[in-house]
């Protein structure tokens, strides 16, 4: 389909077919429902969902969390394989690049794994394979006895280069968070040039992009405050968005909250930002509060990107973030629970 | 020489000619009008395909709403049928 697909027919087949999986997501009122749940309950909730299938397949050899877990993990990765297959063209091409994302977290997490010496099992449930690295190959990955054995294995793929060349100091620090940083550097890195190599629908593209790399940088720096870390703060920041390295630094040197906000404040235009940063200003919120804040923020501009162009690469994006943002709820939800965690404190991890 | 050639024409050459015109404007009307019903069922029936690959209870109502533009190539053929009888 994709070779020969032109002109505005094949956007609007996709666009109109994710709008209507979006539709069908759990909405609030489920979430609150679900939050007065035990995880058997849980589990049959979501089996008279968009889940059926992966529950009734796993329910044989696993219950309980486990159950969960590996069904939203396999649910998530197929709904976005089964988004790669019917995307044409471009669309397919932008789409499978904002998906390597999850060869970061899946390469990452097999290495935490290893060095934590999880077992192989464990590992494999959190595995999501939606991006270039695919199911058999990570479970290849994951059978390796090392970490430098995993290393080897992932010699030739896209992100080899970056990890080979922090993994000596990774082992030796015990944390891969700098390869991370690096890697995901190199992932911004690598769409702003996508988009921005002339393809059609690339300017769309790039706004995601830019408005991804603000929030994450904007979030970056309220973690780095939080943490009242300085030295390394250059790592940690993505470049190409609305902020420079420098004003990143001057930022997050700022002592006084309130002054940091107000600095904040006349370096985004972003309205949605702009209201959350004056709720800020006012009253004292925690840190895990805020993020959740700088996720709806993002989730609210991707929303309305889609109503401005709602034949573009937007509407595929904002179903895909939304999907994540369901797994991660069900799993905060089933998690929660499983531990006896207050309904209110899981409701803090919600987005919703 | 021009007017010598009007003066030629006579009263069956003009009503000729008016009907050839008349089957001209009644082809331009279906014709175009058929163009835009295409390109709008265009846009509509892919999203009704899409719609429908992902719920099925909506075939009977995305049909209805994928014909709605013949609206316009019926108005096209009206005019055409008023403009010839």
């Amino acid at each position: 389909m994709s070779d020969f697909a032109s002109g505005p027919k094949p956007y609007v087949y996709v666009c109109t077919r994710l709008r209507v999986r979006k539709s069908k997501l759990i909405p609030r009122e489920d979430y609150l429902r679900l939050l007065n749940m035990g995880i058997p309950e849980i589990t049959r909730f979501i089996e008279e969902t968009q889940y059926k299938k992966e529950i009734d397949e796993l329910a044989t050899s696993f219950s309980g969390i486990d159950l969960i877990e590996l069904a939203l993990s396999w649910n998530l990765a197929k709904e976005y394989q089964n988004i790669q297959r019917i995307t044409p063209g471009v669309l397919k091409r932008f789409t499978q690049s904002y998906l390597r994302k999850w060869d970061i977290q899946n390469v990452l997490s097999i290495f935490r794994g290893k060095m934590q010496g999880m077992k192989p099992g464990k590992v494999r449930e959190i595995m999501v394979p939606a991006g270039e690295l695919d199911k058999v190959f990570l479970d290849r990955l994951i059978k390796e006895e090392t970490p430098e054995r995993v290393l080897e294995a992932l010699k030739g793929q896209s992100v080899y280069p970056v990890i080979a060349a922090g993994f000596t100091a990774a082992l030796e620090e015990g944390s891969f968070a700098r390869v991370e940083n690096e890697l995901y550097r190199q992932f911004y890195a690598n769409l702003l040039t996508e988009a921005r190599s002339g393809f059609k629908g690339g300017r769309q593209f790039l706004q995601y992009i830019m408005l991804d790399i603000d929030i994450t940088n904007i979030r970056s720096m309220f973690r780095l405050r939080a943490d009242r870390m300085q030295e390394d703060a250059r790592a940690m920041m993505i470049d190409g968005g609305t902020f420079s390295i420098e004003e990143f630094q001057q930022l997050i040197s700022i002592e006084e909250d309130r002054e940091f906000i107000d600095t904040l404040k006349s370096k985004v235009r972003l309205k949605p930002l702009l209201l959350l940063l004056d709720e800020l200003a006012g009253g004292r919120k925690t840190l895990r509060e805020i993020e959740i804040d700088l996720i709806k923020v993002q989730l609210a501009q991707m929303e309305s990107f889609t109503k401005q162009n709602p034949f573009s690469i937007h509407p595929i994006l904002t179903y895909l973030e939304k999907k994540k943002y369901e797994i991660f709820n069900l799993r905060a939800i089933a998690r929660g629970k499983e531990v006896n965690l207050p309904t209110d404190r899981i409701r803090g991890y919600l987005v919703m | 020489m021009a007017g010598e050639e009007l003066a030629l024409m006579t009263v069956e050459m003009v009503e000729a000619s008016q009907l050839g015109m008349k089957a001209i404007a009644a082809a331009l009307a279906v014709g175009l009008t058929g163009f835009a019903t295409a390109i709008a069922e265009m846009t509509i029936g892919s999203a009704a395909v899409g719609a429908t690959a992902e719920n099925k209870d909506v075939f009977g109502l995305v049909l209805l709403l994928t014909v709605i533009p013949e609206t316009i190539v019926i108005f096209g053929l009206v005019v055409a049928l008023l403009l010839i009888f």
